[in-house]
């Protein structure tokens, strides 16, 4: 009975101990790493990559820094830039002028991003393809409409082709970020490669000059990547910067200091002082009184 | 006063560490950037209010039992506003930024303020001792052989003119009244400024309208505990015990429980209206204060500052030498723990909580060198005042005289 006992006592701590086995295993595999691209074309039309490294830790993901990549176009014997990702995990990749050529070759390519292996992590080989394209933006304003004429267009076979049923957002520049220009949040190009929108935002406030700058942005489209376009145009209400510079207040200057200010402190110092004097005056009186008697 | 030098040496030296290393050998940083060396300016200029109190209202009042009182007061009163000046520019860290004080200056700002005030002050504080003074100067340089050389020679150089006529006795009295007059006013600015370089914000514990008179009552309840307690001292180092009588104590330690009520009911004011409020920035602060980092710091300075000494002074027995230095200490120690309560747990109470700061940004305690200098400030203080009082009478020579006389010309 006893030995019965015994050996039970032991199975159940086997069994114990090969459960908590593959625990400690699941501590030494490395973590995946989610290395991506994405692909932009700035208003100015230059093309850059950002390239994009993260991991799953709990459920959340967590930027990457420090992984060593290599980014390719089209072959792995082209190769655009090395680099590494900064603190938010992140790298903008610009193309060297020496791949002009084999860029302005052909309308589509593929860029292959290679990451090495690091400490936590195997190495990562993902590829990205996209077609290049452009934004257009025109605008038209009449007697009390103005218009927004956005063209995407793709290239094919060297020619530049309408891009249907692209989504796009229409905003304006502010300060802190970007206004939509009316209440719709996206627009989609028709067959004709255009989409057309009512700016519906007047009377807002512009530069100086009552300039707005207009943006129109196509976010990862799975063809084309990111897309931007700007436009100004004298759309705004001309604003001037009022500091009240010339305002005497509490917080202006020191030379715009309030007038009931000045005159209080001033007064308040001249009889205290005035009395001040006075009493030395008294002092220098008693002083001569008993230099004379 | 060699244990007072010591003290003001080691100051010295940890103001030299200071100036060489810079402010971060003390414990304030970004957060706590005001620390004892603010308690201490504003502890002292608190004090130097006695001047006025007693000196100035008790002799425009023509209260004649002050009397043996007013030179104690103005010589309190001259070398708190001369260490509460030193102490600010402590604080400042570099000294020689003083000058762009005068040279940027805005009128708008209550620094500027601040700083006209405490020098007009420390001049009429000047002219409240000097004036005074005079007729004893005269009566200590007819008694050469009860001093020094030195000594009887520096009475000479200040008051050698004085002969005591008529006309100057009538020109040093006009004198006096009109400074009495006037220092009032000033000395009710002086508190006012001060505490308006706190209110003038919007951080909680210090944006109240309620700073201006709850600074002036503590300030003249800190200067009348100053005063209770450099009487007991002179009056035992001196053996002046015919001058400074258990009345003087009694009448004293009513106006001191006066003070005492008057400045727990601005408390009440300060405390109690935001805390039936509880506005969220004010309840981090609040909540600290009382039951917090800061509860035992703020009941022992509400207990030990103001209601121990109330209860004790209310008795006549509470009001013999003795229990009035005692209680005299409490509120001076009180009232010093109640400035640093003023100044430091606000900063430690930011609207933006504090995130990702390194741990001793979040919590203040001062240094060795902040304690040294600090107690260095003090001994300073007490090292001019000592001075003073062996240079010259702690008793008005000439107005005791005058009054013992219209006393018995009165019987």
């Amino acid at each position: 009975m006893k030995k019965m006992k015994s050996y039970k006592l032991l199975i159940v701590f086997s069994l114990l101990l090969s459960a908590a086995v593959p625990g400690f295993a699941q501590d030494t595999e490395a973590r995946e790493l989610l290395a991506n691209m994405s692909y932009h074309v700035s208003a100015g039309g230059m093309p850059y990559l950002v390239v994009n490294t993260k991991t799953k830790i709990e459920k959340r993901f967590v930027p990457v820094p420090g992984i060593a990549f290599t980014v390719f176009l089209d072959t792995d014997s082209s190769i655009i830039s090395k680099g590494i990702t900064d603190a938010a995990g992140k790298a903008t990749i610009h193309f060297p002028v020496a791949l002009k050529s084999a860029w302005d070759a052909s309308a589509s390519h593929t860029f292959i991003m290679e990451t090495a292996a690091m400490k936590d992590f195997e190495q990562t080989r993902s590829e990205m393809s996209i077609t290049k394209a452009k934004l257009l933006l025109d605008t038209v304003a009449n007697a009390d409409v103005r218009t927004i004429h956005v063209t995407v267009l793709q290239l094919n076979n060297n020619e530049w082709l309408p891009a249907g049923n692209v989504e796009l957002k229409l905003s304006v520049k502010r300060m802190g970020g970007e206004l939509l220009i009316g209440e719709e949040e996206t627009y989609t190009t028709d067959s004709t490669g255009q989409a057309t929108a009512e700016f519906k935002r007047l009377q807002l406030p512009g530069d100086p000059a009552g300039n707005l700058t207009l943006v129109a942005r196509v976010d990862d489209h799975e063809q084309f990547g990111n897309l931007v376009a700007e436009s100004r145009v004298p759309w705004g209400v001309a604003s001037v910067l009022t500091t009240g510079s010339t305002e005497r207040t509490l917080w202006a200057p020191r030379d715009r200091a309030p007038a009931w200010l000045l005159f209080a402190a001033g007064f308040m110092v001249v009889i205290v002082w005035g009395v001040i004097f006075f009493l030395v005056v008294q002092l220098i009186k008693i002083r001569r009184l008993g230099m004379h008697s | 006063m060699g244990i007072l030098a010591a003290f003001c040496v080691v100051g010295a030296y940890a103001y030299y560490r200071q100036l060489t290393h810079g402010l971060v050998v003390t414990g304030m940083r970004d957060y706590a950037s005001w620390g004892i060396y603010i308690s201490n300016f504003v502890f002292f200029v608190a004090i130097s209010l006695v001047g006025s109190l007693i000196t100035a209202i008790f002799r425009l009042a023509d209260v004649k039992w002050s009397t043996p009182l007013t030179r104690i007061a103005e010589i309190i009163a001259v070398s708190a506003i001369v260490f509460a000046s030193i102490i600010i520019i402590v604080d400042m860290g570099r000294p020689e930024r003083f000058m762009n004080l005068f040279i940027y200056g805005r009128i708008q700002s209550p620094i500027l303020w601040d700083v006209i005030v405490i020098g007009t002050y420390f001049f009429l504080s000047i002219l409240l001792l000097y004036f005074p003074l005079l007729p004893d100067l005269k009566i200590l340089s007819q008694h050469k052989n009860k001093s020094n050389k030195a000594f009887n020679r520096l009475y000479r150089f200040l008051g050698s003119f004085w002969k005591g006529t008529a006309a100057q006795f009538r020109l040093s009295n006009r004198a006096i009244n009109i400074l009495c007059i006037i220092i009032i006013p000033v000395a009710f600015c002086i508190h006012t400024v001060t505490s308006w370089l706190f209110a003038t914000t919007y951080r909680p514990g210090w944006d109240s309208t309620n700073f201006g008179a709850y600074f002036i009552s503590g300030a003249f309840l800190v200067g009348a505990g100053g005063v209770v307690v450099a009487m007991y001292v002179f009056r035992s180092a001196y053996r002046l015990e015919r001058y400074i009588t258990p009345m003087h104590f009694d009448k004293m330690g009513k106006i001191v429980v006066l003070l005492c009520l008057l400045y727990l009911y601005f408390n009440v004011n300060e405390y109690l209206v935001p805390a039936f409020k509880m506005k969220k920035p004010e309840a981090q602060h609040l909540s600290g204060l009382f039951t917090g980092e800061f509860a035992l710091l703020f009941w022992f300075a509400i207990l030990a500052g103001m209601i121990i000494p109330t209860i004790m002074l209310l008795f006549k027995k509470g009001r013999r030498p003795l229990p009035m230095f005692i209680a005299g200490i409490m509120i001076v120690v009180g009232a010093w723990f109640k400035r640093y309560l003023i100044v430091t747990p606000t900063l430690l109470h930011p609207f933006l909580p504090m995130h990702d700061v390194p741990a001793n940004y979040v919590h203040y305690f001062p240094t060795w060198e902040e304690w040294a200098i600090a107690i260095g400030s003090l001994a300073g203080a007490l090292l001019v005042i000592t001075f003073f009082a062996r240079i010259f009478p702690v008793i008005p020579i000439h107005e005791t005289i005058l009054e013992q006389h219209e006393k018995n010309e009165k019987l």
